[in-house]
């Protein structure tokens, strides 16, 4: 799940894998900001098929949060 | 834009090479959070040739930014500028307090954003000869007064309606600004599906992925317009496109084509490809079928819409359709890149669009016929800004000019060949097969080379005896997996000793050309040699739907022994080398363990 998560985080952010760290967030990676926030989203929903909330949208901000929400999202 | 993830489209964007290609400058002025459009823009254009650079002006500074010649957006120079501009920034009364507006509030609102929209344009008009795309104002979904508002002249609905007019000539008069109609956008996948309302609350973002996705591809429609990359000519495929069903096996009678169910989405389909023609595509056929029966139904057929004149080039043949497609390109003297191609094969639609890249496919699945009509409407590769009477008339004069013309060319057919990855087995058949061979016996007509019919219990007898071998063709390749394609019947010792006669040679029409049935072939020559033959004859008997092997044996080193009456006999002496299958068929030979048996 987690390596999934990344891949998704890398392919939005273009980024490689390797430098997403288990606790990235909008801190420690420059490209993520509140717009390509949203892009991160999208990209989330799609490839997980789910769809957040949007409490559970703005909190997404760190890869260790994105994973433990969208495993809850898919029970 | 197949159905690409937005992550994969973003990933496909970082591992094509872009550099080479020429800029695109898009320059967005917008009141809302439009940011993830960026992707399926840049998308689109590297899809027509070019690398989109996308800026994005300030939130809610359209006019600022329109003004200011020294803002980075500008810089570079802009060939398009995207402008969003929103009710609900820009008045938002008309948007959340319509009920509490009179009359001249209203069109005091109008006025004022006519005159924004001019003092935009007058602005940009400064510094910059980009093209606008102006995207008009949407619809609401649920207008101030209900439904009453669809009664009243007084309405919301009419007032957006006031302010798209508005808007509309304020764009006219400048001479290279659209209007961009989001309204289609929106019937196309409902509100529901257009807007999210969660990106909108947290960001200013009011149009999901889905939306946004719809917007850059109406907006390439213009983006391909303004280029002069509009397509000119519609070449469509027959048996499962025009018409349910494949001709030259269900005959004139038997194909689907009807104002009423199962023929109406072929119908529904000729209608909106003679709309083309009449707005000036110019349309062709690209088809494998013997080209009489193509014909007789054009000319026979009592539901056709289309008719032999909207016609103006015609491949109808068995050669490969990027050769054909050529072929056509050169008949009417226009580029590959002005054809679109319309086809129910997975395997065509492949071939072209790996060894004519710059060719537009349209792929049909016949599961999704009733779909075909939207399909083709809604490609938007023929649109055009404007439309003259010589437009119209362009079908009729390619049509004249295509008689003056004939041509040749060579594709790279076998590289594409190879990387199907094709895998034959060819086998004795069983009890499992028994059913579907005797089938292909029964209904195959047009790769026949004898037509005779057997049951299930004659199959059974000619495997069961020892003077005869039942074999079959199975296919597969990476699309997937097309099951029994082709039977062969051998008989040994029959009209001499040393000689065993092919009785039936036969495989279905989807999978010809693609070498399968030259691995069958030389499955059955060494089989009769294990057998103890010296030589193998082989018949064609002429039907009227087998013309298309006609010359199947002597273009394989048969020669002809007879011709008389109405079959012609050729025989192989197998003292010659058996001609090895084509290697890029894996797995094309028949099993020895089980030919042994």
């Amino acid at each position: 799940m987690k390596d999934r998560v990344k891949k998704v985080i890398s392919q939005v952010f273009g980024v490689p894998t390797e430098a997403i760290a288990d606790d990235a967030s909008p801190d420690t990676l420059e490209e993520w900001d509140s717009v390509t926030h949203l892009n991160l989203v999208l990209a989330l929903e799609e490839e997980f098929g789910i769809s957040l909330t949007d409490e559970q949208i703005v909190e997404l901000l760190s890869c260790e949060i994105i994973v433990a929400t969208v495993e809850e999202s898919l029970g | 834009m197949e159905q690409l993830s937005y992550a994969e489209i973003q990933e496909q964007l970082r591992s094509a090479s872009l550099e080479s290609l020429p800029r695109l400058g898009i320059s967005v002025l917008r009141n809302a959070t439009v940011e993830p459009i960026e992707p399926y823009l840049c998308y689109l254009a590297w899809r027509a040739g070019l690398r989109a650079e996308v800026r994005f002006g300030r939130y809610d500074n359209i006019l600022q930014d329109a003004t200011d010649p020294s803002s980075e957006l500008w810089e570079g120079s802009a060939d398009a500028v995207l402008v969003f501009a929103r009710l609900e920034e820009l008045c938002p009364d008309l948007c959340y307090r319509f009920p509490a507006l009179d009359a001249d509030d209203v069109r005091a609102e109008i006025e004022r954003v006519r005159g924004f929209a001019a003092a935009t344009l007058r602005a940009l008009r400064g510094h910059s000869r980009a093209a606008v795309l102006w995207h008009g104002f949407e619809t609401p979904a649920h207008p101030a007064f209900g439904i009453h508002d669809s009664q009243s002249d007084a309405g919301q609905l009419r007032a957006v309606r006031d302010l798209n007019d508005a808007l509309r000539q304020t764009l006219r008069d400048d001479g290279d600004a659209y209007f961009v109609d989001l309204d289609l956008g929106l019937a196309r996948v409902g509100a529901e599906r257009f807007y999210d309302p969660r990106t909108w609350h947290i960001g200013r973002a009011p149009y999901s992925r889905e939306g946004l996705r719809e917007i850059a591809e109406e907006d390439f429609k213009y983006v391909r317009a303004l280029r002069g990359q509009a397509k000119k000519c519609l070449v469509l495929d027959c048996d499962n496109v025009l018409w349910g069903g494949v001709v030259g096996e269900d005959g004139l009678e038997g194909i689907q084509l009807a104002p009423d169910y199962p023929g109406s989405p072929y119908y529904e389909f000729q209608r909106e490809a003679r709309a083309l023609y009449e707005r000036g595509v110019i349309l062709a056929l690209c088809s494998k079928n013997n080209e009489d029966d193509v014909w007789q139904v054009f000319r026979e057929h009592p539901h056709m819409i289309l008719s032999e004149e909207h016609i103006a080039a015609a491949r109808v043949n068995w050669d490969d359709k990027a050769t054909n497609l050529t072929r056509i390109a050169k008949d009417l003297n226009i580029g590959l890149d002005s054809l679109v191609f319309v086809d129910d094969s997975e395997f065509e639609v492949g071939l072209v669009r790996e060894t004519l890249p710059e060719v537009e496919v349209i792929h049909l699945p016949k599961a999704h016929a009733v779909r075909a009509r939207e399909l083709l409407a809604s490609c938007g590769w023929f649109d055009t800004l404007t439309l003259s009477e010589e437009d119209r008339q362009r079908g009729r004069m390619y049509k004249a000019e295509a008689r003056r013309r004939e041509l040749e060319t060579t594709t790279d057919l076998a590289t594409y060949l190879r990387s199907l990855e094709m895998r034959a087995c060819i086998r004795l058949v069983d009890g499992a097969t028994v059913p579907r061979v005797a089938q292909l016996t029964q209904r195959t007509n047009q790769f026949n080379l004898t037509t005779r019919r057997y049951s299930e219990a004659d199959i059974v007898r000619l495997e069961d005896a020892s003077d005869s071998d039942v074999l079959y063709v199975r296919l597969a390749d990476r699309f997937g997996d097309y099951g029994i394609v082709g039977a062969a019947i051998l008989r040994h010792g029959v009209e001499r000793p040393d000689r065993s006669e092919i009785d039936t040679l036969l495989l279905s029409c989807r999978v010809i050309g693609r070498g399968v049935e030259d691995a069958f072939l030389s499955a059955c020559l060494e089989l009769a040699r294990q057998r103890g033959a010296a030589s193998v004859c082989g018949r064609y008997a002429p039907t009227r739907k087998n013309r298309l092997v006609r010359d199947f044996y002597p273009e394989r080193g048969f020669a002809m022994e007879s011709d008389e009456g109405e079959e012609t006999i050729y025989a192989f002496d197998l003292s010659e080398r058996i001609p090895l299958p084509p290697d890029h068929l894996e797995g094309a030979t028949l099993d020895a363990r089980e030919s042994a048996a």
